[in-house]
């Protein structure tokens, strides 16, 4: 029996160590490049530990620094797991569902990550064992930290327990069990918010520092975390669907930016209610934000960056507001990257080193890390980044079989089942470029019977959709009383009539388009045409060239083949 | 109880021998020999007493001078109280040096438990303090002095927040830091409203001349990189019924100290006979540092 | 030096710290232990006084003092001020209160109180001037005279301690 067990372990490192060490150039290059950094952080370390802290810029005036500033930040960037979770589970949406792992290795790396980095902020980390109940002294319940450092070991504890569960039933092909799986799923949720509340807490209740003495902290703490946390996953998966052979769907990574548009505003309001109260009262706790906003009596190194920092949060929360910006995949990116700088330079830098200045005793000493705090620092993502590549490694080829006992059943995905894009597409395709004129394309419209036609560019890439209805709509928008009446009718939603005119089809098209793959299976290409009002969709391979159209009469031939 | 410490004495047996064994490859230079300390509070009267000896002989070899490292308990009926009278300081930081002389704090990185501020007459808004003074002389005209010390707290913020309970309230009301307990996360440091805790960024460094081998295990005896430190009414000193070492050094007797709980003490015929306030007060630390004006100056 | 008959409060302080002083016993306290150091004259090489004064008759008319050129009154009640209402003219090792008793210079604290009556309550309970030695045990005081020249009283001004390195100063570079 042991040593049946002993086989099976080593089998399955076996077989992990091959899917997570073994891959293409750019994985090599991309954990040599982190690897770098990593061992410049642990060479910056050991000097740190044989000279002390004193080789940060941090001294008794500012006595917490950079790195409790990205402690502060990964926190967040872990809690915010919890915004995948919730719609995954509570509400089954499919499409997070199948993502939530990452979420959770995500929160998993990012809390290592804060862990090193309380480690390096430690003036004595091999003293780490006093904090330890049982071998230590833990001031539980009087030291807020303590209860971070319990919160923060739990959560860890959470999210591995259920990555790894979810991980062994998919190694031997089984479903996990509801019954087990499902209270920890339940409990990760009020204790993501919990974390991050808590370590909010650390400083909130600080009466000394009145810059983090305000009730607000915790509630901007979790909306700036809503921003931050799924900004990066958006970026994350976009590199996964690029690299990899797994799927994400448009739709899972639209929704994550719709929750982006609402904790920004969220964070937004806060901020600005907090600015409000202080700046109008104008009593000495004012200090602080005025020393980061404006500068306090001549010092203001932190200003250009918190003012860096609210622009890029106005700028991303205008792009994820905006439909046509939040679904544009470029504009989606420029804000995820807006929102992750901007939110690390809010929490981290901005949070933390205004809450010593001016000091307790009215002092003004103005702190910027040292190359040993940003080599160390860098060390630290890097390493987090490490890891993370190597748990996603590990969960795609869980996910997708390549990671697998040997006597497990054959990986069957649930939408294999039934009839895909590809299966009931028709391939002649019909495109235009964008200088085509609209009379030349109502001619092929109606020689060819169809009801609407892609518009490609040079390369073959679809750039729109031209259909019937933005031609009607053309002869109609002058007159808004017909927009009124046959818009709903005839339009697809979130158009606006002031794209409408024109007399090339780039002019009057309707862009970005909506696409389907060739794998995306039936029941969505019903959901998407039923839901967004629309007669075909595009079928396009992975350079985005048009392969294929599904119309409605498309699908509901194959309907009645399925029921027949 | 018995069980608990013993349970308690095994986990720590076993990772001490965890830990030598990861250690026999780390020089003993970098963790030192003060890994596995129990912590003072939970010393038998016995480990105490080792622990001082082994520390008396540690440091004398060290510092190449007969070391004394005591435990000196709290008297019963004494709460220490402290009195600085605001109308006589002059600034001159006679008590910030003597401060030094005495508690063996780092030269090197220069850590001073005393900090004197000079503020302009009718002002008191510390934002507006001057740390950095040099005049030829002091007084200087307009100006005043506030100096601040760790003011014991009756309800001190810096102990509530510490995570591994490395600092306390003795029952005189000093609050001290087992400097081989400390972790050093430096949460008591953000938590203080009056900057009396101070940091080891490096290892200190005391000449062998300027060292002060009377010491208390909780008070000035020598530490090491990467805990906290701070003013404990000289603990070495007051603890035998001597005055701290500020007291005795500050030329103009703005300084006062004794035990509040007796009522023929000076500090209680400061409290009684004069207006004092306290710093801060707003914050509930219930300081028993007590600023007042003894006249006009 | 020499001839300095007030004292220089560092010197006095250094002095007194030393041990070079010897502690007298003096009535003055609040009945605690207490123990007073003399200060200023008594510690003079000058003292006593009577070996040049006791066959010198004294000259009443206020005038500069040619022998003491450094005994000035200032910012002590001048001009009205004159030596022999503190100095007793019969006996100069002694001096005189306003009712006519005389004191020993170790006892020049009574003759303070007689104008600064609320300072020398605070004195007396240990609040003003300095008090050394035990908070619970056997204290010593420093007469007024030790750190206020009865001649010109205001302390005067000292050089100040070196002061704290500002930390960007401390920052490896």
């Amino acid at each position: 029996m042991a040593v049946t067990a002993f086989q099976e372990i080593i089998l399955f490192l076996r077989g992990l160590s091959r899917v997570v060490f073994v891959g293409s150039k750019a994985f090599y290059g991309w954990m040599s490049f982190l690897t770098i950094f990593v061992l410049l952080g642990v060479w910056a370390y050991l000097f740190q530990w044989r000279e002390g802290l004193y080789v940060t810029n941090m001294r008794d005036q500012v006595s917490w620094g950079f790195y409790i500033s990205n402690f502060t930040f990964l926190v967040g960037v872990a809690a915010a797991a919890v915004l995948l979770i919730i719609p995954a589970y509570l509400y089954s949406f499919k499409a997070i569902k199948k993502i939530v792992v990452f979420g959770e290795f995500l929160a998993v790396s990012a809390i290592l990550a804060a862990l090193l980095f309380i480690g390096a902020d430690f003036g004595r980390p091999e003293r780490f064992w006093h904090a330890i109940p049982g071998l230590g002294t833990l001031n539980f319940p009087s030291s807020v930290l303590a209860w971070d450092m319990i919160v923060l070991n739990g959560y860890l504890c959470l999210n591995l327990f259920i990555s790894l569960y979810v991980g062994y039933y998919h190694y031997y092909g089984k479903e996990p069990k509801k019954a087990i799986l499902l209270p920890f799923i339940l409990l990760s949720i009020p204790w993501a918010a919990g974390l991050h509340t808590v370590t909010a807490f650390v400083y909130n209740g600080l009466a000394a520092r009145p810059f983090w003495n305000a009730s607000i902290l915790a509630p901007r703490f979790l909306a700036s975390a809503f921003c931050s946390g799924p900004a990066l996953m958006i970026i994350i998966f976009q590199v996964l669907r690029k690299l990899t052979d797994f799927r994400i769907e448009n739709k899972a990574i639209a929704k994550l930016a719709e929750m982006i548009a609402y904790a920004m505003a969220i964070n937004l309001f806060l901020l600005g209610a907090e600015i409000f109260k202080e700046y109008y009262s104008d009593t000495h706790h004012l200090s602080p934000l005025r020393y980061l906003y404006q500068g306090l009596h001549g010092h203001n190194r932190l200003v250009p960056w918190i003012w860096t920092a609210t622009a890029f949060n106005i700028i991303a929360f205008l792009l994820f507001l905006t439909p046509r910006t939040r679904n544009n995949l470029l504009t989606l990116n420029i804000g995820c990257a807006l929102v992750f700088i901007g939110v690390w330079i809010e929490k981290g830098m901005g949070l933390i080193i205004p809450g010593f200045i001016p000091d307790t005793l009215g002092e003004i000493y103005e702190y910027m890390p040292s190359r040993f705090e940003v080599m160390i620092s860098a060390g630290i993502w890097s390493f987090g980044a490490m890891l993370y590549t190597m748990f996603v490694r590990a969960a795609i080829a869980l996910d997708t079989g390549r990671l697998r006992h040997p006597d497990a059943p054959p990986v069957v995905h649930e939408e294999e089942k039934g009839p895909r894009a590809r299966d009931i597409m028709s391939t002649r395709v019909i495109a235009v470029r964008p200088e085509t004129s609209i009379e030349e394309v109502s001619k092929l419209l109606v020689s060819h019977r169809i009801s609407g036609l892609p518009v490609v560019d040079g390369d073959g890439k679809i750039i729109g959709v031209l259909s019937e209805s933005d031609i009607i709509f053309r002869e109609i928008h002058h007159e808004p009383h017909l927009v009124e009446k046959l818009g709903d009718m005839v339009l697809p939603r979130n158009l606006r009539a002031s794209d409408r005119t024109g007399s090339t089809a780039g002019e009057i098209m309707t862009s970005p388009p909506l696409t389907a793959q060739e794998e995306t299976p039936l029941k969505e290409l019903v959901q998407i045409i039923t839901e967004r009002k629309i007669k075909r969709i595009v079928v396009v391979d992975k350079d985005a060239r048009p392969v294929g159209v599904v119309s409605r009469i498309d699908i509901v031939k194959a309907l009645e083949h399925i029921s027949a | 109880m018995e069980n608990k410490v013993s349970r308690r004495d095994f986990l720590r047996l076993s990772a001490v021998g965890l830990g030598a064994s990861v250690l026999s490859g780390c020089s003993n230079g970098l963790l030192g020999d003060d890994l596995f300390r129990t912590k003072f509070q939970e010393m038998s009267p016995n480990q105490v007493k080792e622990v001082l000896k082994r520390l008396e002989e540690k440091y004398s070899g060290k510092y190449g001078t007969q070391f004394s490292v005591t435990a000196t308990p709290a008297k019963e009926n004494v709460l220490f109280g402290y009195g600085l009278d605001l109308s006589r300081c002059i600034g001159c930081r006679r008590c910030v040096h003597a401060c030094v002389k005495e508690n063996n704090p780092s030269r090197e990185t220069q850590i001073q438990w005393i900090r004197d501020l000079r503020m302009k007459k009718g002002v008191l808004d510390l934002e507006k303090a001057e740390h950095y003074y040099s005049p030829e002389q002091v007084p200087e005209e307009g100006h005043y002095y506030i100096p601040v010390q760790c003011q014991q707290c009756e309800n001190p913020p810096c102990v509530k927040v510490c995570p591994v309970k490395a600092t306390w309230k003795e029952p005189d009301g000093i609050v001290v830091v087992d400097y081989d307990w400390c972790i050093g996360c430096r949460t008591c440091m953000a938590a203080c409203p009056y900057r009396a805790r101070k940091f080891n960024w490096k290892e200190p460094v005391i000449p062998k001349d300027e060292i002060n081998p009377q010491t208390h295990y909780l008070g000035n005896r020598p530490r090491m990189r990467g805990v906290v430190e701070k003013c404990t009414f000289c603990i070495q000193r007051t603890r035998e019924g001597r005055y701290p070492a500020c007291v005795e050094a500050c030329p103009v007797g703005a300084r006062k100290f004794g035990n509040l709980l007796d009522p023929k003490s000076e500090i209680r015929y400061v409290i009684e006979n004069f207006r004092v306030f306290r710093l801060k007060e707003e914050l509930n630390t219930e300081p028993k540092f007590y600023y007042f004006f003894s006249m006009g100056a | 030096m020499r001839r300095q008959f007030n004292t220089n409060p560092i010197f006095m302080v250094t002095l007194f710290l030393v041990g070079l002083v010897p502690v007298l016993d003096v009535r003055a306290g609040s009945g605690q232990d207490l123990s007073l150091s003399p200060a200023g004259v008594l510690s003079s090489p000058l003292f006593p006084c009577s070996t040049c004064h006791a066959g010198m008759e004294p000259n009443l008319q206020k005038r500069a003092l040619s022998f003491h050129p450094e005994i000035k009154i200032q910012g002590h009640g001048e001009p009205r001020r004159w030596c022999l209402d503190c100095h007793d003219a019969g006996n100069r090792d002694s001096l005189r209160l306003l009712n006519a008793d005389t004191v020993n210079f170790n006892e020049s604290y009574l003759l303070c109180a007689q104008c600064h009556g609320n300072i020398f309550r605070a004195w007396k309970a240990g609040i003003h001037g300095k008090r050394t030695g035990m908070w619970d045990g056997p204290k010593r005081y420093v007469l007024c005279t030790s750190c206020h020249n009865p001649h010109s009283p205001r302390f005067k001004p000292l050089k100040p301690e070196a002061a704290p390195l500002r930390p960007e100063e401390t920052l490896r570079r």
